[in-house]
């Protein structure tokens, strides 16, 4: 590739800070990626005063929740009889499955990847799952949908570790093919009946504490709480974060990161998979392009819960903050009945607040 | 690169000659492999349907790449400054309703000019944001694809506007026997593109700030102003393929830009371009666009199901890309076994 230069951690300062990280952004080689060495929490602090600490020390998982608590408040003070516990689980309903189809997006873009395949692998998974009920069984062809997601992010983590293909390049890839594999492979006039199963894990309401609501959502909740004690409290959910930040670090500091990176897309494709089947059993429609809207959506989810886009800083917390976030402009744009574009062109807005505020900070 | 090419190149006066057919120049941005699988891809078509060299067949077939291959150079400026621009398919959706909709009142060059207008405006603000805020390409255009994309659809909501048979003709027609009009207007464009790369400061700059900004700021060039242009750049060009798109359907449509913003990304790691910047070459992103925009066809003709279109662009993709890679490394590990 490129010659050896003198790289911009030596010469990047404070003066001309954000733009050397700007340049390349996701399709680094560990070698070429940005210099910074950034660590996976507490950026460099700038001690501006005890206030400013302050605020720098809060997590970052915890703004979205309060951006959301606002934009609920606000939801209030416009028509106040959006606070209702219903609202809220019906805000919270959208969210978690927008979460859910996120939480795989979160992993990839916490060791600097991002993961293009998501919108297909959900559709590969759902209609794999639909097909595989009659033969299989509901408990043999979830676990066969969750093997077949396995797989795919298996494929993407070998092409990227082994190959060094860029992440964008190999998953677009994926999602093609799985596009074309959709297509040939499933009769979709069969797929019409969802087993029971899934709409008891997903679309059943279940009362919890006396209140009633989907399935679905305490389901998202414990996944989250799962994968976010096995991101911050196991040896590979560390590592995720190390190799994210400074992959060529790992690698020197003897960590397998070939490995990781692969077992990372692994999980990756197992949750989007999950996913699929979620939206199925919630929806109970299944469609060759039923994953499409969640190929933004679902990186816009992670970038509003406060992962850097560089890799090194995310949390699965954050993107259900990130979901709740977008789910209260959803459902606040259905209220004031102004539309879909305008939902759209707020979600523009938000992340451009949240990358404006967060986006710069790693070059610091 | 820069080490590699000397070393083959250094045996006189056969390098002298390669180097003035700019053979070296298309190996130094990995347009080698494009261009092989292109020619290959020609043959095999050619050799499957001979019917492609007839008239019909050659004007539906430029129809269908041009405006993908015209995007594609858009999303290739940009990642010649190593960015990559996930809003390039809203900003071809919104070019396309803008101009389709302008033609219902206004005269055709205003209809234009205002299209142009809208995909540079576009181009500037993902670069202002870019260049001068300091921010991640692929998150400033995740954001601008939301808001492009609302845009669009504020604009026109369904599929309609107002072009007419004279606009499919000027665009999507003949002009001699067997030469389609939009190749003409891609061969313009692209010797234009080419030009403007390799020609001029800026270009030059272009290719400089994706493969070293410190250097090119360093050397006392406007790293920030360079990609600015090149953002602008890009959006000019992503109009005049939304343009074609328009024109050739003859409707615009507020989602026709949705499938090119994978496809042109696609198409432009096809082309061996290298998404940390600095390398890529227009001929070899005009090929690959060829290639992955013509492999539904070749199906259709060959008499397979044609939804393998999407299983053979991605198996070409990941073997047009990697086995240089693999080739590379393999190259490397028998040096190494040899010193």
């Amino acid at each position: 590739m490129t010659t050896p230069t003198p790289t911009p951690s030596t010469t990047a300062g404070a003066g001309t800070a954000g733009t050397p990280v700007a340049t390349g952004p996701l399709g680094a080689a560990p070698g070429l990626a940005d210099g910074g060495p950034g660590l996976p929490d507490g950026s460099a602090p700038s001690p501006r005063g005890s206030h400013a600490s302050f605020l720098s020390r809060v997590p970052r998982s915890v703004w979205p929740l309060v951006a959301f608590l606002v934009l609920f408040a606000i939801g209030g003070i416009i028509r106040p009889n959006l606070i209702t516990v219903d609202s809220l689980i019906g805000t919270a309903t959208f969210a978690i499955i927008l979460s859910i189809a996120s939480f795989g997006q979160t992993i990839a873009v916490i060791q600097a990847g991002i993961d293009l395949s998501v919108p297909n692998t959900i559709g590969f998974s759902a209609l794999a799952f639909l097909t595989l009920v009659g033969p299989l069984g509901p408990v043999g062809a979830f676990v066969a949908a969750l093997a077949a997601g396995a797989l795919i992010g298996f494929f993407n983590g070998a092409v990227i570790a082994k190959l060094g293909l860029t992440t964008i390049v190999t998953t677009i890839a994926m999602n093609g093919l799985l596009f074309g594999v959709i297509l040939l492979a499933f009769n979709f006039s069969e797929l019409t009946v969802t087993p029971d199963f899934v709409i008891a894990i997903t679309s059943a309401k279940i009362s919890v504490l006396g209140i009633s609501m989907p399935a679905v959502l305490p389901l998202g909740l414990a996944l989250m709480v799962v994968l976010q004690l096995v991101l911050s409290f196991t040896g590979w959910g560390r590592s995720l974060f190390v190799v994210g930040s400074a992959a060529e670090t790992a690698r020197l500091a003897g960590l397998p990161v070939d490995r990781i990176r692969i077992t990372g897309y692994m999980l990756s494709g197992v949750l989007a998979a999950f996913a699929g089947i979620v939206i199925v059993g919630y929806y109970q429609q299944a469609s060759a392009t039923m994953g499409a809207s969640y190929l933004l959506a679902s990186v816009a989810a992670v970038v509003v819960g406060g992962a850097s886009i560089f890799g090194g800083r995310g949390s699965v917390v954050g993107t259900v903050g990130g979901a709740l976030v977008l789910g209260q402009v959803s459902t606040l744009v259905t209220v004031l009945n102004l539309g879909a574009n305008i939902q759209q062109l707020i979600y523009g807005a938000i992340i451009l607040l949240v990358i404006s505020l967060y986006g710069r900070r790693r070059a610091g | 690169m820069s080490a590699i090419t000397p070393t083959s190149t250094s045996t006189g006066l056969p390098a002298r000659v390669w180097n003035g057919t700019g053979v070296v120049r298309l190996r130094r941005e990995g347009a080698i492999a494009p261009i092989g699988a292109f020619v290959v891809f020609f043959v095999v078509y050619v050799i499957i349907n001979p019917e492609l060299l007839t008239r019909f067949q050659l004007q539906t077939a430029a129809n269908l790449v041009v405006p993908l291959a015209l995007v594609a150079l858009g999303q290739l400026i940009i990642v010649l400054v190593g960015g990559i621009d996930i809003s390039i398919g809203a900003i071809m959706s919104l070019c396309n309703v803008v101009f389709a909709v302008q033609l219902e009142t206004m005269p055709v060059p205003v209809a234009v000019l205002l299209a142009i207008g809208t995909g540079l405006a576009c181009g500037l603000f993902n670069g202002f944001l870019v260049a001068y805020g300091g921010l991640p390409a692929i998150a400033v255009t995740l954001a601008s694809a939301f808001i492009f994309g609302s845009l669009a659809r504020e604009v026109l909501d369904r599929p309609g506007g107002g072009i007419t048979t004279e606009i499919y003709l000027a665009t999507s027609g003949e002009l001699l026997p067997f030469v389609p009009v939009s190749l003409v207007w891609l061969a313009v464009v692209a010797v234009l593109l080419w030009l403007l790369l390799q020609r001029t400061a800026l270009g030059r700059h272009i290719y400089g700030v994706g493969s070293n900004m410190e250097s090119v700021r360093a050397a006392g060039l406007n790293a920030r102003l360079t990609k600015l242009l090149a953002f602008g750049l890009a959006g000019v060009i992503t109009s005049l393929g939304a343009m074609m798109l328009a024109a050739s359907t003859v409707t615009g449509d507020p989602r026709s830009g949705d499938p090119y913003l994978l496809s042109s990304i696609a198409a432009v790691a096809l082309a061996g371009a290298a998404f940390t910047g600095g390398r890529g070459s227009i001929i070899g992103t005009i090929l690959a666009a060829c290639t992955l925009g013509l492999i539904g066809n070749l199906l259709f003709f060959a008499g397979v199901n044609s939804y393998w279109q999407y299983v053979i662009s991605a198996l070409i993709i990941v073997a047009v890309v990697g086995i240089p890679v693999v080739w590379r490394k393999a190259a490397f590990f028998a040096k190494g076994a040899r010193s």
